[in-house]
């Protein structure tokens, strides 16, 4: 079975343990024990995150039950969550560069 | 808990017995290396500040090099220069002589001659090695331990593996008395709020957000895109998207006890328990500045990224051999083949697969600390013995 763990009950995001092939039903674990199954959109390497609910763009992403970032387009649940689709709050990369 | 170590006459435990043969400048270095590779237990401090800096930048060499000399894991040290250095020898010497410190300090502009100082150095570090092999290592509290910790190659794994185990670890080492330095000023943009709601006193959280922002402003004023440098390649590659996320798994190595102070780099800290040094995410740099503040082993927690692909060629990651160093590693999903298992001490991607628990790896840790700190070898230690030029963190121009 393949497994993803949520860092914090506040997260939107969760960590993949596993390779994720589009399509696998992943596991989800929390420190309280199972936290049901959520199905990948998109292949999703090991350590990567995963999108447990839909984001819209602007939002806050979450892990650790901290602001890691903002969605920089809309991120529907179970899709791969990375800097294609996130950037900092704090640092985000200057507009002409994008 | 206690470990067997060396006692020096400032009060300080040298878990190593090192002759450390430092070098004042660039110019001088070709002499240190060659006085301490001719004698076993000889340990070269080179580097590569110049002269052509500003008062700074001097003054934090000075610091670095004499923090250096005096660090409990040497017994006794040479300064060997030109004479024209800056930061000068003598003072250089005279910071050492304060550590209570046997100190030398020859320079050409004193002897006859280039052979001249070669032979008065070999000279007077064989006697100073021959001194120190006789010293026995005697029972000391883990109080006079203070570990110095770094997180590198991370991955979006690190902060939940390696990085909580030393977290997990340093508070065990700090409830026995004994005391941590961590760093990597970038590192903690996007979790200062997390770090200053455990400072001490309102004094170290003001300190603590006046470092990182400033930090954060220049960066900013430079008006680029930070990713690819911070977080690195090999971090985006090991799936950390935002500096925020790199910052956050990387104070998981700090544990939870208060913050007690913030230290310029290279600074010594005042009293025990967690501390946080101003400086770079540059390995080299950073442990310099650590050995500088009297931190006598090092914890390196390696992550997944591209680190995992490159198999840690000797002198990765950076390192001052001066300063045990036990590797934790976090990655998994990769064979561990016979060479991986010559390069790291810990591991504790077990915990990602569910086969051992953060405190179970954390356990096999602080056994590890304590019998590295009584000598035992670390996987990096029985390597090669190659030593490359110290790198001590600089602000101001090259002129």
């Amino acid at each position: 079975m393949k497994r993803a763990m949520m860092i914090n009950p506040k997260d939107n995001t969760a960590t993949v343990l596993n390779d994720i092939e589009a399509g696998d039903t992943v596991n989800l674990t929390s420190k309280s024990g199972q936290a049901g199954e959520i199905t990948a959109n998109q292949a999703i390497p090991f350590g990567h995150k995963l999108a447990l609910t839909s984001i819209g763009e602007g939002e806050k992403i979450l892990k650790y039950g901290e602001v890691i970032g903002l969605a920089t387009q809309s991120i529907n649940k179970g899709d791969y969550v990375h800097i294609h689709n996130v950037e900092s709050a704090i640092l985000p990369p200057p507009k002409e560069v994008k | 808990m206690e470990f067997l170590g060396y006692e020096r006459h400032d009060g300080s435990v040298g878990v190593r017995n090192y002759v450390a043969v430092i070098s004042s400048g660039r110019c001088a270095n070709e002499i240190a290396a060659t006085i301490a590779d001719a004698v076993r237990g000889a340990m070269p401090i080179i580097h590569t500040h110049p002269c052509d800096r500003l008062k700074e930048d001097n003054e934090r060499a000075l610091r670095t090099l004499a923090g250096i000399g005096s660090n409990p894991n040497v017994v006794a040290a040479i300064v060997v220069g030109i004479g024209c250095e800056n930061p000068p020898p003598d003072k250089i010497g005279e910071e050492i002589a304060k550590a209570k410190k046997p100190v030398d300090v020859l320079t050409v502009m004193r002897v006859k001659d280039y052979q001249d100082l070669l032979d008065r150095g070999l000279a007077r570090v064989r006697s100073m090695v021959s001194e120190a092999s006789q010293m026995k290592r005697k029972p000391f509290s883990l109080s006079h331990l203070t570990l110095g910790v770094k997180c590198g190659g991370s991955s979006a794994i690190s902060g939940i593996a390696g990085n909580s185990v030393t977290g997990r670890t340093l508070d065990r080492l700090i409830a026995a008395g004994g005391s941590a330095i961590f760093s990597e000023t970038t590192e903690v943009i996007g979790a200062t709020h997390l770090l200053a709601k455990r400072a001490s006193n309102k004094e170290v959280a003001r300190r603590l957000e006046a470092v990182v922002d400033g930090m954060e402003a220049k960066i900013k004023a430079m008006g680029v895109d930070t990713r690819g440098t911070q977080p690195t390649r090999a971090n985006i590659e090991g799936g950390l998207t935002t500096i925020e996320e790199k910052s956050l798994g990387s104070l998981a190595k700090t544990g939870t006890t208060p913050l007690q102070g913030v230290l310029e780099y290279a600074e010594k800290p005042k009293g025990k328990g967690l501390f946080f040094m101003d400086g770079s995410a540059m390995t080299s740099e950073l442990i310099s500045g650590e050995a500088a503040a009297g931190v006598q082993m090092h914890i390196y927690n390696i992550g997944g990224g591209l680190t995992s692909s490159f198999r840690c060629p000797p002198g990765w990651p950076g390192e001052l051999p001066l300063l045990p160093q036990i590797a934790v590693v976090s990655y998994q999903s990769k064979p561990r083949d016979s060479q991986e298992k010559e390069f790291f001490d810990i591991y504790a991607d077990t915990i990602i697969e569910g086969k051992e628990s953060i405190d179970q790896v954390a356990n096999q840790l602080f056994q590890e600390i304590i019998a590295v700190a009584s000598g035992k070898l670390t996987k990096r230690e029985m390597r090669s013995g190659y030593r490359e030029p110290i790198v001590m963190y600089s602000t101001g121009p090259l002129l």
